[in-house]
């Protein structure tokens, strides 16, 4: 029996995606090490990632994306009809969908929940400036009508963190959220703080009826549990996935890759998962003149600070563009600053230009919470001083540096990262009132024929705008980009490596 | 430890030649001061810079060149732990000092000044009902993390153990017969202080210090450890392991020689503190 | 009698009083915000606000602290701002690891520290009298932490006989739970067993001199009868008194050792709790921990006062 399932999993593999079906036997409990406790089990009130990577399981969006990044419809039935003008989409819901308590899901559901994204999501409050109204036009349609034409809508409305998902209009009222209800795969059993959230298959969830692809598609239950376990120290994550306790380790640190190999379990590389990013505040001191941004930007050198921080060349690369080639944006528009090894003298010239006076300190603010940060820093710190710079490194708690960084009075540059999003209207630095307080004619002007143009081809054009203004106005420096490391074990199969790990379509094998 | 008190009757002028006739207490003193010095001349005898970076030498094994291996920043070990040494102790010995003037003239005024004790006293015993990591922890997230608060963290929370030694040994000393005599004679409270009282709570000081010294030690390791310490970028030992710690497998020697250099002085301390209380107070050298 | 009680009593409240102070003070001028954490990385500053406005962390301090002491009064210790759920009951739902992990590590350390401690005092100055209290000072100087990992590196991930982190999944039996400690409870055990070992060894010293052993001895009892029964008895009082005090330094312990072996118990709560800044927590449990040891300090006073009533405050 051990034989055959082995084989039967061997040619799986091999043969991928076209049996689906017939292998995969439903089963199984696994345990996930995730990299701490979610601040709230409702993705509407937070743009934590993990809170989006826990949530995916039990609530659903109107669409979300593919494996090439493009949207697709999750609980609608299919692509919205945009109105010529861009003004008015048109959205048919799937029928036959019901929510984990057993009511059905209709379009008064989705027309409430839509509201309350608007009213308490950071990102929905954002759009609903532009949205005039929501409406059901029947049973199964909803009807988005904007103030003007607005391309990331979809992409918006695809998004796990932040995230517009479809409640029962009878929760929607609730803030904070109290009724984790939703529609999807998966349905919370029971939550103990720091120690599980364990969530269960939901029996009568309806898939899409096709393939698997990204988030999208058909999404299988084969598993009957999923236990999401907060494990903050990397170290500990680690230890747990080399000893078999964990299923899956989310966020691992590089050094651990060799440890991963061979036993029970195995290292799960994401390339490229995201890139890091010194943000200049834009807004008062240092960095609000242009000229210090760019000779920062000169005196550093992204190859020892990438080498530094993740180990070794297998997990990053060095790359000015704000998408990678495998992405539709990829563009190296504007790139010809960025310099791998940095350039002191350019930087000594810039800084004299700036008129910087060699006494006042670049005050960066980073902390350890992503160790890759802090690394970075103290590379950035040792190019900086040899241009001349003096450099005061403020390492303080995640939870002090979330504040501290809305003070413009308080840092000149700060260490953050972002995944390579589907939508790059989504990027912090486009947003005007994001920490560094980015704002400029130009950006605007830029933004706005992107963010208008609905043609996808002549979006791809005008994002090479975009990025040629980054590199212009040097609001932040793009480190380079970076690879995850998770580890699973060799029994889990099915789980495609992904920026919100998700395990529905995953299962256990002998 | 017992046997070897026994052995020691008469006085003699000088403390340290004292001690130094304790083979224990003697070895403890010995490595402390090694310790000491090796931290004080890293400038001159470490083979490396301890800040500059070295990226494609990074985590590699203890060898000829490195004889502690390097860290993840490629920054050669041996010369980190000496560093981390002047750092370490340099903390513990300012946690050290303002708990004792905290200390002393908390246990001054309480024990001598039958006013002020209930105030003072009620005081000390609200600040020892919290676990001395505990209240740490919260004095230095409250602070903010850097070397200067952890030291008044840690100040305060031995403060109160040692004031109320002294507050003990003031209440003990203000009955004997000369310094009530002192009193009656109008000598002013501040010469009868210093003159007397501070000489007869010395001894007990010493040896609370010097323990003092060897928890602040551990407790600065520990507060860095749990990543509520002094900043990253300064190398103490406790920030080192903290590093290390992240390394445990593939360079386990980052954080085995920091931490081997903590076990190394809080034992030579403890062996100093044993036999420093050996000979000034006997009457506890029996309870312990 | 009644009146030393009395004012012991009141001693005591005051106590109180300035540990609840101490606490909200400490707390409140603490940086960073909750707010921020919970909302992640891409809120706004407006949405930061008004989340701060619902719980309630834009109104004064002297407003704050009212509202604070007044919950107090009536036993509330208030709501966690990251859990949602009341400050009591997340406690509550934390002391099970806490509670048998102090247990576990007390008896770890009585095990190896009674045995070791009579021993060594029976065999004073021998080779294994030294060896025993040179081992016992090591021991004192380890830190736990680096202990705990070393452990955790040979019998977690080498040998693989224990997990590594956390306390069984949902419906772990008790079994399986006590299983996680294992792990946790030895380094802390190792580690305090140096302070009762030292104690033990002295205390029996003591009694070992007495006139009483002598007597016993001389009237021809075995050697173990005489350690045993007669001297061990006589020391045990001090003994049972460090081992308390012991009891009541394992919860320092505990916070560092929960924190490396990823148990949900009241340590590794208060940790977190300071990272996401999530006050009522902090205060709450400060609070518990000061307000036990207060109370204990007050309950032994007490037996002193009703034992010897020469004993006045």
């Amino acid at each position: 029996m051990k034989i055959v399932t082995s084989l039967i999993a061997a040619s799986v593999a091999v043969l991928s995606l076209c049996s689906v079906a017939l292998a995969q036997a439903k089963g199984g409990v696994i345990d996930v090490a995730t990299i701490g406790e979610p601040p709230t089990l409702d993705p509407m009130a937070s743009t934590a990632d993990l809170v989006g990577m826990v949530t995916q399981h039990i609530y659903e969006t109107l669409y979300t994306f593919d494996k090439d990044w493009n949207t697709t419809p999750l609980l609608a039935a299919e692509m919205p009809t945009i109105s010529e003008d861009g003004l008015t989409y048109t959205i048919p819901l799937r029928t036959g969908v019901t929510f984990h308590d057993g009511a059905a899901m209709t379009s008064a559901d989705v027309v409430a929940s839509l509201e309350r994204w608007m009213r308490i999501a950071t990102r929905g409050k954002q759009t609903a400036e532009i949205i005039k109204s929501v409406e059901a036009t029947d049973e199964a349609t909803v009807t988005i009508t904007l103030n003007k034409a607005y391309a990331p809508l979809i992409a918006l409305l695809s998004l796990n963190n932040s995230a517009a998902i479809i409640i029962p209009a009878a929760n929607a009222e609730q803030d904070p959220l109290t009724s984790f209800i939703g529609t999807g795969p998966y349905m919370l059993k029971e939550q103990r703080a720091d120690q599980f959230i364990q969530l269960v298959r939901f029996e009568d969830y309806q898939s899409i009826d096709a393939e698997p692809n990204g988030y999208g598609g058909g999404r299988m239950q084969y598993l009957d549990e999923i236990r999401f376990v907060p494990v903050p120290d990397p170290n500990t994550r680690v230890e747990g996935a080399v000893s078999g306790q964990f299923a899956y380790a989310d966020s691992l640190p590089v050094e651990a890759y060799e440890r991963l190999s061979g036993g029970q379990t195995e290292p799960l590389v994401l390339k490229p998962f995201g890139w890091p990013a010194f943000i200049f505040n834009t807004k008062e001191g240092l960095g609000s003149n242009l000229a210090f941004r760019k000779a920062v930007q000169a005196a550093l050198a992204p190859q020892d600070m990438m080498l530094a921080a993740f180990g070794s060349e297998e997990f990053f690369t060095i790359d000015g563009a704000f998408y990678p080639d495998n992405f539709a944006w990829h563009t190296d528009a504007g790139t010809e600053v960025y310099l791998p090894e940095g350039d002191v003298e350019k930087a000594k010239t810039l800084a004299q230009e700036a008129g910087y006076d060699g006494t006042t300190p670049i005050r960066i603010l980073t902390s350890r919470q992503y160790e890759f940060h802090y690394k970075m820093a103290q590379v950035a710190q040792a190019y900086l001083e040899m241009a001349g710079f003096k450099v005061q490194l403020d390492v303080v708690e995640w939870a002090t540096l979330t504040q501290t960084r809305t003070d413009p009075a308080a840092w000149d540059i700060y260490i953050s990262h972002s995944p390579f999003l589907s939508e790059p209207a989504l990027m912090g630095v486009l947003n005007d009132t994001s920490p560094g307080w980015w704002v400029s004619d130009a950006k605007a002007a830029a933004l706005d024929a992107f963010n208008a143009e609905v043609d996808p081809d002549r979006r791809v054009e005008l994002f090479a705008d975009v990025q040629k203004i980054i590199y212009e106005e040097v609001p932040l420096i793009k480190v380079g980009n970076f690879n995850a490391l998770a580890a699973q074990s060799p029994k889990l199969e099915g789980v495609t490596p992904a920026s919100w790990p998700y395990f529905w379509n995953a299962y256990l094998t002998e | 430890m017992a046997a070897i008190s026994a052995s020691a009757p008469h006085r003699e002028p000088n403390l340290l030649m004292r001690l130094a006739r304790r083979p224990t207490a003697f070895v403890g003193l010995l490595i402390i001061l090694t310790i000491a010095v090796l931290s004080i001349l890293a400038p001159w005898i470490a083979p490396y810079s301890p800040i500059k970076l070295s990226v494609a030498n990074r985590l590699n094994g203890p060898s000829l060149e490195h004889f502690f291996g390097t860290d993840d920043m490629g920054r050669d070990v041996f010369t980190r732990v000496l560093y981390s040494g002047r750092t370490s102790l340099t903390v513990a010995v300012a946690v050290v000092t303002l708990a004792s003037i905290l200390g002393v003239v908390l246990g001054l005024v309480s024990g001598f000044f039958r006013k002020a004790d209930a105030p003072i006293s009620r005081l000390i015993d609200a600040m020892m009902a919290f676990p001395d990591i505990l209240l740490a922890i919260a004095l230095v997230a409250a602070l903010g993390p850097s070397a200067t608060n952890v030291v008044i963290a840690l100040g305060l929370v031995y403060a109160p153990r040692l004031a109320r030694v002294v507050r003990a040994s003031t209440l003990v000393v203000r009955e004997l017969p000369y310094v009530e005599a002192a009193r009656a004679l109008a000598v002013p409270t501040h010469k009868i202080l210093t003159r007397h009282v501070l000489r007869n709570v010395a001894s007990p000081l010493l040896v609370q210090a010097t323990f003092i010294f060897s928890s602040s030690i551990l407790a600065e390791a520990g507060l860095s450890f749990l990543g509520v310490g002094i900043s990253p970028d300064i190398p103490t030992w406790g920030t080192m392991i903290s590093v290390g710690r992240q390394y445990l497998d593939a360079a386990p020697w980052i954080m085995w020689f920091p931490g081997g250099a903590i076990v190394i002085t809080v034992l030579s301390l403890q062996l100093v503190g044993d036999g420093l209380r050996d000979l000034l107070d006997p009457r506890l050298a029996k309870d312990i | 009698m009644l009146r030393s009680m009395l004012n012991r009593f009141g001693g005591m409240l005051i106590v109180m009083a300035l540990v609840v102070t101490i606490v909200f003070v400490i707390v409140r001028v603490t940086p960073g915000d909750p707010a921020a954490v919970m909302l992640g990385p891409d809120a706004t500053a407006a949405d930061i606000q008004s989340l701060r406005d619902r719980l309630g962390l834009n109104a004064s301090i002297p407003e704050q602290f009212l509202s604070y002491v007044g919950g107090l009064l009536r036993g509330d210790l208030g709501q966690s701002i990251f859990l949602n759920i009341p400050v009591g009951q997340a406690l509550l739902e934390r002391a099970e690891p806490t509670f048998f992990l102090t247990v576990f590590s007390l008896l770890i350390a009585t095990a190896i520290a009674l045995p070791v401690g009579i021993m060594s005092a029976y065999l004073r100055g021998t080779v294994f009298d030294q060896a025993m209290t040179t081992l016992a000072m090591v021991a004192a100087s380890v830190p736990s932490f680096w202990l705990a990992l070393i452990l955790m590196q040979f019998f977690a991930v080498r040998m693989g006989w224990f997990d590594t982190s956390g306390y069984g999944g949902p419906g772990a039996s008790f079994a399986e739970r006590m299983h996680h400690l294992v792990l946790p409870a030895v380094s802390l055990g190792l580690v305090s067993s140096a302070l009762i070992t030292r104690f033990t060894r002295a205390s029996m010293l003591d009694v070992l001199n007495d006139d009483y052993v002598r007597t016993a001895r001389s009237k021809g009892m075995s050697e173990w009868r005489v350690v045993v029964r007669h001297a061990l008895k006589n020391a045990l009082i001090p003994i049972l008194t460090v081992i308390g005090l012991t009891a009541a330094l394992l919860i320092s312990g505990a916070i560092v050792t929960e924190t490396v072996f990823g148990l949900p118990g009241v340590g590794s709560l208060i940790v977190s709790a300071v990272l996401r800044r999530d006050y009522p927590v902090i205060q709450g449990a400060l609070l518990i921990v000061a307000g036990l040891y207060v109370l204990i300090n007050f309950i032994i006073d007490m037996l002193y006062l009703a034992v010897d009533p020469r004993v006045r405050y």
